[in-house]
């Protein structure tokens, strides 16, 4: 028991130091580019739906229902991104944010 | 008194819990800290044959940035709060982006997905976890960098880190994912950050050049593991060959299967074929083109004589093995010999191309894995029997003829066991085959959910009884296919285990490792 506190604590002795030292390579951190996000609807539908929802060129196959044109409801639409259904992946916020899925949403309903 | 979240870390109190979201809301902010039911919905959908009870998240913690994580992996410490972690979270038909035990913090990475460096002339790239096969191949065509990627079927919306962490396959030449890893960014249970191999050298700039660094490896221990949360990877890109010739050879008999695999094991090993080759069952191929229901109704596994009028209406071979070629034309026309040769032989292989197949929906869709595109029309396989129910059975084998026959009629014959159909595929690496059959069944279908957790487990139980192990496997039988590898492996990893993560924060129970 004693060697376990001793070594938990050495543990958290040990972050201190880490975060009063910083890492080495915090500063590369800093240079990138800001990270991906959707431009809008379509490119989302076309990057994600359309590979199962639209027949895919040079081939007819097309793995789930189509989406497009159907007027289907927001709130739908959110359910089952969100959710999944049966063999449709369930897709987050962290993949497709709240307000790019309402993007989605809109563009799937337009003519 | 009700509780304000859907599942607690086992053993932490909701006090404590408390305590812990608070903190975890003052690093990352309210909107990165995700607790309700709606928020988490996405995170509990799985394909297995379990309650989905079993794998409920009690949060998600969406960070972006390598300091953020070392914080939280403080404040776990602090509260012994577990974190399972994702990165572009698809790992479906394996736990997809589930934790491995009810309550556990999913720790997703998907928004930390900058693209960090992709060189043309040493073909590598060095990314970090949320990225995208489909975020990469548009930044690779928008910069003309002429470099090809190697993915697994999903493809597009899966990434290289998730797929190559699990030892995940594509079907390039580059198709065995981790051979062509090449450094990692690692941030410790203890918050200290690792570089591998090259990578711990400050200023060196032969990270993702060279693999091994000094001393003992430690590349493979992140992988299948729960040692570390990665947040920087790198891999090597394959040159965009001047040529591809894609192609398929059919076979009219399962038996075939011996032939087939004594053909290509020499033309693999010596390169003459550089991918990784798949020896598709026409029950794989089939739901791209056909109805299981216009078929076979009622309950039981498809029988044969169902399987044969599928292939004789859709062209298809019992085994469909999807190859290619890769260089100058001149190399491909001279390996082209040599494979036409091969299969020739016996006059049983029928070889198509991309002149006589263009058309073929099948060919279309392993040509473009073959040459690292886009494609998600493998998903076609949860049309056939519907109902969203999928687990990847993923036993290895010899790449030998006669132990791939043997696996392929046991694995038939456990699946027509309990009503299931005979989905597999081999995936030639050069000396071992991935046998990979998709068991699938009708989640919504509670009596085949449980045959499928029946036949799953007695598959596991009789393919170790013989020796043969498997590769990777969801998260409902982790425990189980850790025991297959017996006591001394399995202290090993958890001597590891207490060594670097003491607290026991990081993702409990992946490949049965606590
Ligand atoms: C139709 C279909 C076909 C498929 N075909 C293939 C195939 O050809 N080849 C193949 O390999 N798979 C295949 N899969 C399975 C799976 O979808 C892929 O392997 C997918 O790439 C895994 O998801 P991901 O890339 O999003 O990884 P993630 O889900 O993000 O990660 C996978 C696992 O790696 C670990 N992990 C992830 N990130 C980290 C991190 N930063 N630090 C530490 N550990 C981490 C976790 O344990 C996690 O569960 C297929 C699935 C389907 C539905």
């Amino acid at each position: 028991m004693k060697k376990t506190k001793l070594e938990n604590w050495l543990f958290g002795f040990l972050f201190a130091v880490i975060f009063a030292a910083g890492n080495a390579w915090s500063a590369q951190d800093e240079i990138n580019n800001s990270g991906f996000a959707w431009k809008d609807g379509a490119e989302i539908y076309a990057k994600v739906c359309a590979y199962c929802h639209e027949a895919q060129v040079g081939h007819e196959v097309q793995v789930g229902p189509q989406i497009r044109h159907r007027k289907l409801p927001i709130t739908y639409i959110r359910t089952v991104v969100r959710n999944g259904n049966r063999a449709m992946p369930s897709f987050r916020s962290s993949e497709i944010d709240d307000e790019s899925l309402e993007k989605l949403a809109n563009f799937l309903s337009q003519k | 008194m009700t509780s304000q979240y859907i599942a607690l870390p086992k053993g932490v109190s909701e006090e404590t819990f408390d305590a812990a979201i608070h903190d975890f809301r003052k690093v990352l902010g309210d909107a990165s800290v995700l607790t309700s039911a709606e928020q988490l919905a996405p995170y509990i959908k799985t394909m297995m044959p379990v309650s989905d009870a079993e794998h409920t998240p009690s949060a998600a913690l969406l960070a972006t940035t390598v300091e953020q994580i070392q914080k939280i992996v403080a404040i776990c410490n602090q509260y012994k709060v577990p974190i399972w972690m994702i990165s572009t979270g698809k790992n479906l038909g394996y736990g997809s982006a589930a934790p491995a035990e009810r309550g556990q913090v999913v720790l997703d990475l998907k928004r930390m997905n900058r693209i960090l460096e992709v060189d043309k002339d040493l073909a590598f790239a060095l990314v970090e976890p949320g990225v995208t096969y489909q975020q990469l191949y548009d930044h690779i065509k928008e910069h003309k960098l002429g470099l090809w990627l190697s993915m697994p079927a999903p493809s597009a919306i899966a990434g290289p880190v998730g797929n190559t962490l699990d030892r995940g396959v594509g079907y390039t030449p580059y198709g065995e994912q981790f051979l062509f890893a090449c450094g990692m960014e690692v941030v410790l249970a203890n918050g200290e950050v690792l570089r591998t191999g090259m990578g711990s050298m400050p200023n060196s700039n032969t990270w993702q050049v060279f693999k091994w660094g000094y001393g003992p490896y430690l590349d493979g221990i992140f992988t299948q593991s729960n040692y570390g949360i990665v947040t920087k990877f790198g891999f090597w890109l394959m040159p965009e060959p001047p040529a591809f010739k894609p192609f398929v050879i059919q076979y009219q008999h399962e038996e075939d299967i011996v032939e087939i695999v004594e053909t290509i094991r020499p033309l693999r090993i010596s390169g003459v074929i550089p991918n990784a080759v798949v020896i598709a069952h026409a029950l794989y191929e089939a739901p791209v083109k056909a109805k299981r229901s216009d078929y076979v109704s009622g309950p039981g596994s498809i029988p044969d004589e169902a399987v044969y009028r599928i292939m004789k209406d859709h062209k298809l071979g019992i085994w469909n093995v999807y190859a290619a070629l890769y260089g100058t034309q001149e190399q491909i026309d001279v390996n082209w010999s040599i494979v036409t040769q091969a299969f020739s032989q016996s006059g049983k292989a029928k070889i198509l191309t991309e002149q006589e197949a263009a058309d073929d929906p099948a060919f279309v869709y392993r040509a473009k894995l073959m040459r690292g595109d886009m494609t998600l029309t493998e998903f076609s396989l949860y049309n056939w029997r519907g109902g969203g129910g999928s687990m990847w059975f993923a036993p290895v084998s010899q790449a030998r003829g006669s132990e791939t026959l043997k696996q392929m009629a046991l694995t038939k014959q456990i699946l027509a066991k309990h009503g299931l159909d005979y989905s597999g595929e081999f995936i030639v690496g050069m000396r071992d085959m991935h046998h990979i059959v998709d068991v699938l069944y009708d989640k919504t279908d509670p009596e085949q959910t449980k045959a499928a957790y029946q036949c799953f487990d007695e598959l596991l139980t009789e393919f170790s009884a013989r020796g043969y192990g498997t590769y990777r496997v969801n998260t409902a039988f982790m425990d189980k296919v850790a025991e297959t590898y017996g006591p001394v492996q399995r202290n090993v990893h958890k001597t590891l285990k207490k060594a670097l993560d003491p607290n026991g924060i990081l993702a409990p129970g992946k490949s049965g490792i606590r």
